[in-house]
């Protein structure tokens, strides 16, 4: 990987050159109070741009996998059928994604491109879609209460998975290529060769923030996994877990590594029907019940289950060679009745341990 | 692409949430984590907001009928038609022949300028809003004993409660942002304490769930404040200080007895007695009751506000009463004086000097009279001298205990609609206008919390479509009124002058930050998180001796109680939901379970009665009998029955024939059809 | 990441040719691709594996292949459940859907090489399991005996009856039928199809054997208690499984149960694999 440093006041000329080399740059700004989002830059929000922001809640993996994506027309009159796929794939460059979306993203290749069928509307987007890393180095902005990508391994600062990666040393960054794009990239002016200061401080920051992880409740993040995988978790752990959700699908919607979705079709003109994909949960009753009325996840916390099994065993880490859940803590802080993933954890831990004890 | 922070208008929470659009379509939909009101959460309906924007079934054009059909006309022709219609009926009949019933979903700006054309241009005090059915009694029992018809508290306030208590709504699927805030609120260390005759996801967390037999409630609040007298766990400093009426009260609650309480609400004098403990002891606690479709009685509301004044939480932060309202405008379409009886601010219409300054500020003589309710309206058929119906996104159908409407309006010479979509009301309407949607109009809601806040415009609608307050503006302005609105802003400029307690609501204000509560004046332009925190004004509340119901047994040849109550079964009819395939999916469930509808009879009576689910049973009353498709489930108490709002041969031949519609009816359960 | 042009969530029209009423509420729809190549290449299925269904402004339906791969004809058997399906029952001969498939595993009928197959199935669980039944039956000479236990609730609700009853003429077959409820023309026997098994001069054949299990969740579990008191192995019975789908490719995630995608590592799968999915059937 090649490396490189640029001064703090050049981190945005990395968006104007994408912009300039036609991408639609999505950057992190800020909405109402502690709101965030991720939004197409423009000449008139370019100066916007936020660094150091708490990490967008609605979570970029929408720009590969959209919460609402038209996957063909089909237009039929007089005995005649003709259906036309509808692709839809702009040069986009995410500018500041974080490194549990790019593991997020990840995931996301694994499962859609993955096994024996591709996903031709995941793939076009992909293909066409460019990662800049930023590692989360501002204790305060950056690293929020529900933060576990040190539990996970997943952050703050992704080894792979990244076209450009950026770290804030303080007055300047360092830049990481990880992939031709990326290197590329750097033959800008406004890159310089490091020194081996410059990597010392970058080994110092990220020792350092090791210590700015609140949640401890997901120490026991890898045993919770192990006793997940092994069927070890009693129904009366996933009762309790089951009885405090409200079923709004929230954890899902915001999870970077949840995949499922459902298909509709709506009519949009007098013999024209649209076929789209939107975003579905496995909290939701509807989701598995069959036409007839057979439901084999009738119940709240048989669902809940589910999520979790599907999440953190490992017949679906080795199926997908990678894990469903990287640590963003969205979950967690979406959740009505707090059963995002740390509490989760923890509860499975405590049962554990009373479990020991008897 | 574009951001923009905006109050999704499923229900009464009001939660903050940010919608996506791209290329004038709304693409996605996320909750703000800032936003007071939910804090980052949104339920089911939210997170598909973006799904329904878009559907291609909305009406476009006016329709207008003619030759017994309803036809596509231009805009002038059919805001001439209404206006001229509007005319020669007031003329011929004087304009008590003219009703306006709007949708508790209707905008604060909609609904001001709708009751404003009712009383300043027609003349009338018959404007109401649909839900009017249910709600009236919260607003007629909170003016009375502490002179505000709102929720006292906020939701983020349940923070700071440390009791709990959520008599009968199911939280968790009607409000799901409370009913997660109540469930955070007890994993902190609130005692939680559940009343209600159904078992639901909140009660399942509760630390104290008093099942109680339907229509107990009056007894259980009484017996709880015996307690409270009994242990001396009451606030008499507060009392003292604030409150009149505390010796009526104190006589009446004297009657109550705990063991004959316990009986009659099928629960342990213990539990009372523990709920009734954790309740006082609480430094602040909460209590939260439907205003909708889970209405309580007016004596209900009345024990709950005496319990409340007994033990002083009023005033200080976590303490109050959340008075629900589960549309997501009711408080604010009541606050606009669309009430028979009051107008905007809740001054009653037969109050001269209240007149008198609505009289100046509109520039007009304004009626003396209460109008119509809904209910009577609708109900019972006392319209024989309305000739005129008007209603604004509203649909008779979604009324529950109201019959078919369509025979109530044949005979009218004008019935307009205001509309998004066609409804089963096109069958009988003359004239229908449709609206602009969610998304596609800047215009203001009140939330259960008092919170006046913004629905941004997110998208241009299609040509020629305008707001509500945009189409009555012009049908008054063709009836001969100097109306001037330009924005919606204008619109609550004017609210801001009639309706003191919004005087500071100014459209710049309400963008600032996450909109404002209630009172929010040029003084306090703030808002108000809590109500009567500051003792200055003097507030005075007032005790409502309420007397211990007799113990209502059953005659032996009637052993269950039927109720009725809400349920998701319904949900199927909202246009929101139909318009949205995933909400579709989810509230059809048990519509495709049940396609016939159900009761509900509990799991362990149903076995003794070799009852199967989905089998079909007869009820039968004194008065009558029906048949139901019967759901079995642990859901509801032993010894009751369920029935679903809406279940319409069930209404028709029971509630109907009922003596008191407030009161559990006593029946028979019988298998198989008569 | 590979480079496909392959987009699977694409259906291809199809022509509806004829229905045939086969027991109330179930008909059987025989169809083509519009596009002969696509028919041909479509053809080329595996007993057991599924098609996914479109009508267009209604939504997509998962239906298994009740042909052979060796028939002439395509068809569906399909009972009216949901508006998808209700959708197809309104299409009039000569008018199109679409179709996309085939997908799933299937039955490894290879594997099954030497053996002897037994198939029970209950009500409509015949119509996945017709697919194996003529294909067996169109390479007799690798399988040994053939033994096919069926059962409906009455007799009009007996599905393929003139498939039924030409199998039972072919040689090695032994065809068993009941019903739980019959009427005044019944003569053959009543009862749930289990009871088929310990009836005089039945012998099934549980060694060296495939166990077909096709049926409503009652039938199935007492069915499989039953077989395995005979000594029948786990690893021997094999069945399909239905669940709710929208894609058909394993990435919708509605099939998913325990750690198998149905729509991709089944519908096939042993006893021994259902066992270890851990949901109910």
């Amino acid at each position: 990987m090649k490396a490189r440093v640029l001064h703090e006041s050049d981190v945005l000329s990395i968006v104007d050159i994408l912009r300039q080399r036609g991408y639609e740059v999505l950057a992190p700004f800020r909405g109402h109070g502690r709101d965030t989002y991720f939004d197409t830059v423009t000449d008139l929000n370019r100066n916007q741009i936020q660094i150091h922001l708490p990490n967008p809640y609605y979570p970029p993996k929408r720009f590969v996998f959209p919460h609402i994506e038209r996957l063909m027309k089909a237009e039929g009159s007089q005995g005649d059928l003709r259906i036309r796929p509808t692709y839809e794939a702009p040069k986009r460059a995410i500018f500041g994604i974080r490194s549990c979306d790019l593991a997020g993203i990840y995931h996301l290749d694994r499962f859609f491109l993955g096994r024996e069928h591709s996903d031709i509307y995941y793939e076009k987007r992909r293909r066409n879609l460019l990662l800049v890393n930023l590692v989360c180095t501002d204790p305060e902005r950056d690293i929020g209460k529900e933060c576990f990508c040190m539990c996970a391994d997943t952050g703050p600062a992704a080894r792979d998975h990244f076209d450009l990666q950026l770290m804030d040393l303080g007055g300047e960054f360092m830049a990481v290529a990880g992939t031709s794009a990326g290197e590329a990239l750097l033959a800008n002016p406004i890159f310089r060769k490091g020194t081996d200061e410059h990597i010392a401080r970058r080994r110092a920051i990220l020792e350092r923030l090791r210590t700015h992880f609140e949640s401890t409740n997901t120490s026991w993040f890898s045993a919770a996994v192990r006793y997940v995988s092994q069927g070890k978790v009693s129904d009366k752990t996933w009762e309790e877990i089951g009885q405090r959700c409200l079923e709004c699908g929230g954890c899902t919607y915001v999870c970077p590594a949840c995949t499922c979705f459902t298909v509709a079709d709506r009519q949009v003109g007098p013999n024209e029907v649209e076929r789209v994909r939107v975003w579905d949960s496995c909290a939701l009753g509807g989701f598995t019940r069959m036409a007839g009325g057979f439901n084999p996840r009738r119940a709240v916390h048989d669902r809940r289950n589910r999520r979790f099994f599907r999440k953190s065993s490992h017949y679906f880490i080795q199926r997908e060679l990678s894990m469903a859940c990287v640590g963003c803590g969205r979950c967690a802080a979406v959740c009505h009745g707090d059963i995002g993933m740390p509490t989760v954890v923890e509860m499975i831990r405590r049962a554990s341990a009373q479990a020991e004890a008897r | 692409m574009a951001h923009q922070l905006t109050t999704c208008t499923y229900c009464g929470v009001g939660c903050g949430l940010y919608l996506e659009t791209a290329d004038n379509q709304v693409i996605g939909a996320y909750p703000s984590v800032s936003h007071p009101a939910n804090q980052g959460r949104i339920c089911v309906r939210g997170w598909h907001v973006h799904e329904i924007a878009s559907s291609p079934q909305r009406l476009k054009k006016p329709l207008l009928r003619k030759n017994r059909t309803l036809q596509e006309v231009d805009w002038d022709e059919a805001f001439g038609f209404v206006a001229t219609r509007l005319k020669q009926i007031r003329d011929s009949y004087g304009p008590d022949a003219i009703a306006f019933l709007n949708s508790p979903r209707c905008s604060n700006e909609d609904t001001y300028l709708l009751q404003k054309l009712a009383r300043a241009v027609i003349g009338t005090n018959n404007v109401d809003q649909g839900s009017g059915v249910f709600c009236n009694n919260s607003i007629d029992v909170l003016l009375d004993m502490i002179g505000v018809p709102a929720a006292t508290t906020s939701i983020a306030d349940l923070a700071h409660s440390d009791a709990i208590v959520v008599d009968g709504v199911d939280l968790g699927r009607r409000l799901p942002t409370i009913g997660g805030a109540v469930i955070r609120a007890k994993l902190r260390g609130a005692r939680l304490i559940v009343i209600g005759t159904r078992r639901h996801r909140v009660a399942e967390n509760a630390d104290m769930f008093l099942q109680i037999q339907p229509g107990t409630e009056v007894t259980l609040y009484g017996a709880m404040a015996k307690v409270i007298l009994d242990r001396g766990l009451l606030d008499l400093a507060f009392i003292k200080a604030r409150c009149r009426n505390y010796e009526n009260f104190l006589q009446q609650v004297r009657e109550y007895d705990l063991l004959q309480a316990a009986e009659t609400c099928g629960v342990s004098a213990e539990g009372i007695e523990q709920a009734a403990v954790a309740y006082a002891n609480a430094r602040a606690a909460t209590v939260l009751y439907s205003t909708s479709m889970e209405a309580r009685s007016r004596e209900t509301i009345r024990a709950v506000v005496n319990l409340v004044l007994l033990t002083g939480n009023l005033g200080k932060p976590g303490a109050g009463i959340l008075a629900l309202s589960e549309q997501n405008n009711l408080q604010g379409v009541c606050d606009m004086g669309m009430l028979p009886g009051h107008l905007p601010g809740y001054k009653p219409v037969d109050d001269p000097p209240a007149r008198a300054q609505l009289e100046s500020l509109w520039n007009t003589k304004l009626p003396a009279s209460p109008g119509l309710h809904a209910r009577s309206l609708l109900a019972n058929g006392d319209n024989r001298q309305l000739k005129a119906l008007w209603m604004c996104h509203y649909d008779p159908a979604s009324a529950a205990g109201v019959e078919e409407a369509r025979g109530l309006f044949e005979d009218f010479k004008l019935v307009v609609s205001q509309q998004l979509f066609i409804t089963n009301a096109a069958r009988y309407v003359d004239v229908v206008l449709p609206t602009t949607a969610y998304g596609e109009e800047e215009v203001s809601f009140t939330s259960t919390e008092r919170r006046i806040q913004l629905a941004q415009k997110v998208i241009q609608p299609a040509p020629g479509l305008m707001p509500v307050w945009q189409q009555v503006t012009r049908i008054a302005q063709l009836m001969g009124a100097r109306w001037n609105y330009a924005t919606a802003a204008d619109v609550m400029e004017e609210i801001g002058q009639a309706v003191p307690f919004y005087s500071g609501a100014s459209y710049e204000n309400l963008a600032r930050e996450y909109g404002r509560q209630w009172p929010c004046t040029k003084d306090q332009p703030l808002g108000t998180r809590y109500l009567f925190g500051d003792n200055a004004n003097g507030n005075s509340f007032s005790f409502a001796a309420v007397p211990m119901p007799p113990q209502a047994s059953l005659p032996e040849e009637f052993p269950f109680r039927l109720f009725f109550g809400s349920s998701l079964y319904y949900w199927t009819q909202d246009v929101l939901v139909r318009h949205s395939e995933t909400l579709k999916r989810e509230y059809r469930i048990l519509w495709l379970d049940y396609p016939e509808g159900f009761v509900e009879i509990n799991s362990e009576d149903a076995k003794r009665l070799g009852v199967r689910d989905g089998q079909s049973i007869t009820l039968r009353t004194a008065g009558g009998s029906s048949q139901a498709v019967a759901r079995v489930t642990p859901e509801v108490m032993s010894g009751t029955i369920f029935v679903p709002y809406f279940l319409r041969e069930v209404e028709k031949k029971i509630w109907n024939s009922a003596v008191d519609r407030n009161q559990p009816v006593p029946v028979r359960v019988e298998k198989g059809a008569a | 990441m590979r480079a496909t042009e392959q987009n699977v969530y694409l259906p291809k029209p199809a022509v509806l040719e004829r229905v045939l009423p086969e027991i109330p509420e179930v008909k059987t729809f025989y169809w083509h691709f519009e596009d002969a190549e696509e028919q041909q290449a479509f053809r080329k299925f595996r007993p057991g594996q599924f098609a996914q269904v479109s009508l267009f402004g209604v939504g997509e339906f998962p239906a298994s292949l009740p042909s052979s791969p060796g028939e002439e004809e395509t068809f569906f058997t399909i009972r009216k459940v949901g508006s998808c399906t209700s959708a197809l029952d309104e299409l009039q001969p000569g008018q199109k859907f679409a179709v996309r498939g085939p997908y799933g595993n299937g039955f490894p009928m290879e594997d099954y090489y030497g053996k002897d197959l037994v198939f029970v199935a209950g009500g409509i669980g015949l119509i996945p399991l017709r697919s194996c039944i003529v294909y067996a039956l169109q390479h007799r000479k690798y399988y040994d005996r053939i033994q096919i236990f069926y059962g409906a609730k009455t007799p009009q609700e007996l599905m393929y009856m003139p498939n039924l009853r030409e199998w039972e003429q072919s040689a090695g077959v032994e065809c068993f039928l009941t019903v739980d409820r019959p009427d005044a023309g019944w003569t053959g026997d009543v009862g749930v199809v289990g009871r088929l098994f310990s009836k005089p001069g039945v012998q099934v054949a549980v060694e060296n054997s495939t166990v077909f299990v096709c049926g409503p969740p009652v039938m199935f579990r007492f069915v499989i208690k039953d077989l395995l008191a005979m000594g029948c192995e786990e690893k021997n019975i094999v069945s399909t499984l239905e669940r709710y789908m929208k894609c058909g490719v394993g990435k919708c995630g509605h099939c998913c149960i325990g750690v198998a995608y149905v729509c991709v590592d089944g519908p096939v799968f042993t006893y021994q694999q259902i066992k270890k999915l851990g949901e109910e059937i």
